[in-house]
């Protein structure tokens, strides 16, 4: 007879180093339990450990060289050479020219072809901040809290582009959400693009979501972002997930008690409702077939993390057509690079398919 | 016939515009902010977006109210017509609102029925305005609201006020979302559902009895959820070799179908074949 107090927690913590094994397995044993063939591999094209090797538009590394016509990277497989076409695009809080980018900087950058050798898109220190303003301090300095799985971020709106952003984000205020693209520095961000329209409610008062008729429809429709690596590895690919089994996922772990005044403003995304697109419960390891609206582009991607904090913004994405309302997949950058993605833009609108 | 039409749309203004009163005043009080349910004032400054919202809020209540209070009167009196009047240029500068809403703010609802209203505006919502519009514009010079004279009289009525009402509904993208209010019960994929309850359902079920003998260890060594299908692994022992026991528990509340696998730990070999499950991930 077992008995239920022994029953362990099985946070889905990321960084266990017993995890991306634990997790990649899951597909598998899903599906020798339902008794199904036509689950998706889960070894092949994406597994959850991390691994690069399914990349295959997109290269994580630094700078050695960049030159007009090559650009030198320092990757996880050693040094790597690539030719740039006269067509190639760099970004480096702007548009720049390949030969501005400068020794050391950590670039994301994608390839013309799958495995060819020509890139097409650099981006250079490329860094994002979503979440809850919790303080501000003159201004244009913010910190911004990310969520329980993420931390806090300062944010430094740049002289140049207070204008821009405060069109798209004009409350700035402790409790309001904030979501933006810009240059990564030591210790903050370099605000330059919004990358949505600030919601018009405080972050701890989302709308009610809609209800859904029968079940909820697969696949489902809304926006993808991405986020910055944290602490998983560079070239990642995969997603942060809106809707993890809260039984048995980060929703788990308890706020931490305030210690700054701050913290009167942070809010856990587990305690605001569902955010505004009703997604099924699912777990680190699940494996979900994502495919981008613009460009057409399908990958294969396993949930590689907790993505709360995007069920607090109810918005749209615009870059081809109205998306749905909502953010159902938060994405590394090495996915949403290799789903088709620009970065700087921020989202693309995605059909979402639950089980591949 | 035509001024029975005339006289109905008295009721049918004054319904919609208390209607989109009491909704917008719901969504207002259920997230504490009145610019909550901000619409076509998504195209004011941030500043004005409030005392606009209140100024709509209190327009259409006025006008609704002023609508029922006036019934009584003929059109052609200075308060009746100037109720109908007012509620026609109301929907008038609705339809530009709108108009220039959707060019300039794909991604917002309308607003008029709160949180209701969230699809994104549309020719329907647009044309629904305009109809209303017209609608106003015909109240102006009515006679005195009155019951019908005869039961035919009553019928012709009903069937105007059916039609009209099939109307309005087909140009509300809001009548989908209220449909699915009334009738809903949360699918089984949403549901919170403890951990310990689905344990205590396995641990009752014919699966467990079967296996449970090879189980070896008190606790399960992973559990995961997909959809509607909770996952329970233990370690186990089969004939000396060491095998994982999979069990794939249904989420519902009685009598859950349950399915278990055995597998090799190293090379995941499924040690003979289950039954297909027979339900999908979500149902």
């Amino acid at each position: 007879m077992r008995h239920l107090a022994d029953i362990p927690r099985w946070c889905e913590d990321v960084t266990d180093s017993a995890g991306p094994a634990r997790f990649a397995r899951r597909s598998r044993l899903k599906a020798a339990v339902l008794g199904r063939r036509n689950e998706p591999d889960p070894s092949a094209p994406a597994v959850a450990d991390g691994s690069a090797a399914a990349l295959v538009y997109t290269v994580t590394g630094r700078i050695v060289d960049a030159s007009p016509n090559l650009l030198v990277l320092s990757t996880d497989q050693g040094e790597q050479r690539f030719p740039l076409a006269a067509a190639t695009k760099a970004w480096r809080g702007g548009p720049v020219s390949p030969a501005a980018l400068r020794h050391g900087d950590h670039v994301i950058v994608r390839r013309s072809l799958p495995g060819g050798p020509v890139v097409d898109r650099i981006w250079a220190e490329v860094g994002r901040v979503t979440g809850t303003i919790i303080e501000r301090e003159g201004p244009v300095t913010l910190l911004v809290d990310e969520g329980p799985a993420k931390g806090r971020k300062i944010v430094i709106i740049g002289a140049r582009a207070t204008g821009r952003i405060q069109v798209r984000f004009p409350l700035l205020e402790p409790g309001y959400l904030i979501d933006v693209i810009g240059l990564k520095h030591e210790g903050f961000l370099q605000a330059l693009i919004p990358a949505t329209s600030q919601p018009p409610y405080r972050a701890d008062r989302p709308p009610t979501p809609p209800l859904i008729s029968g079940h909820v429809p697969d696949p489902v429709n809304g926006t993808a972002v991405w986020h910055e690596p944290g602490e998983e590895p560079q070239g990642l690919l995969g997603l942060a997930y809106p809707a993890l089994d809260p039984e048995t996922s980060c929703e788990r772990v308890g706020p931490a008690p305030p210690s700054c005044s701050g913290d009167l403003h942070a809010v856990d995304p587990h305690t605001t409702g569902p955010g505004c697109v009703r997604l099924p419960y699912l777990s680190v390891g699940s494996m979900l077939r994502l495919r981008n609206d613009c460009t057409g582009r399908i990958r294969l991607l396993p949930v590689t993390g907790c993505g709360a904090t995007a069920r607090l913004f109810c918005d749209r994405c615009v870059t081809c057509g109205t998306s749905q309302k909502g953010r159902i997949a938060d994405l590394t950058m090495a996915a949403f690079v290799e789903l088709g993605g620009a970065l700087e833009t921020g989202c693309f609108n995605a059909t979402m398919t639950i089980g591949g | 016939m035509l001024l029975a039409i005339r006289e109905l749309q008295i009721p049918v203004l004054a319904a919609m515009l208390i209607g989109g009163c009491a909704a917008k005043a719901w969504q207002a009080w259920r997230s504490r902010s009145v610019a909550a349910g901000m619409g076509a004032t998504g195209l004011f400054p941030l500043r004005l977006r409030r005392p606009v919202m209140i100024a709509i809020f209190g327009t259409e209540f006025g006008l609704g109210v002023g609508l029922v209070v006036t019934g009584g009167q003929a059109g052609t009196a200075l308060p009746a017509a100037s109720v109908r009047t007012a509620t026609a240029i109301f929907f008038l500068i609705a339809v530009g609102a709108l108009q220039e809403a959707r060019q300039r703010r794909p991604d917002i609802g309308c607003g008029c029925f709160g949180e209701l209203s969230e699809t994104p505006i549309g020719l329907r919502t647009v044309v629904r305005s305009g109809l209303l519009c017209v609608s106003a514009l015909g109240t102006i010079g009515a006679p005195p609201l009155r019951m019908p004279a005869s039961s035919t009289q009553a019928e012709f009525w009903l069937a105007v006020l059916a039609a009209e009402v099939t109307l309005m509904a087909f140009l509300s993208p809001e009548l989908g979302e209220i449909l699915v209010r009334l009738g809903y019960s949360e699918p089984c994929e949403l549901r919170r559902l403890p951990v310990r309850r689905t344990l205590a359902a396995l641990h009752t079920s014919s699966q467990w009895r079967r296996y449970s003998g090879q189980v070896t260890a008190p606790a399960p060594v992973d559990v995961w959820r997909e959809g509607c299908w909770r996952f329970v692994v233990y370690p186990g022992l089969t004939r000396g070799r060491r095998v994982d026991i999979v069990f794939a528990v249904y989420l519902q509340a009685r009598r859950p179908p349950i399915r278990a696998a055995v597998l090799d730990p190293a090379t995941n070999e499924v040690l003979g074949r289950p039954e297909p499950a027979g339900l999908p991930l979500s149902r």
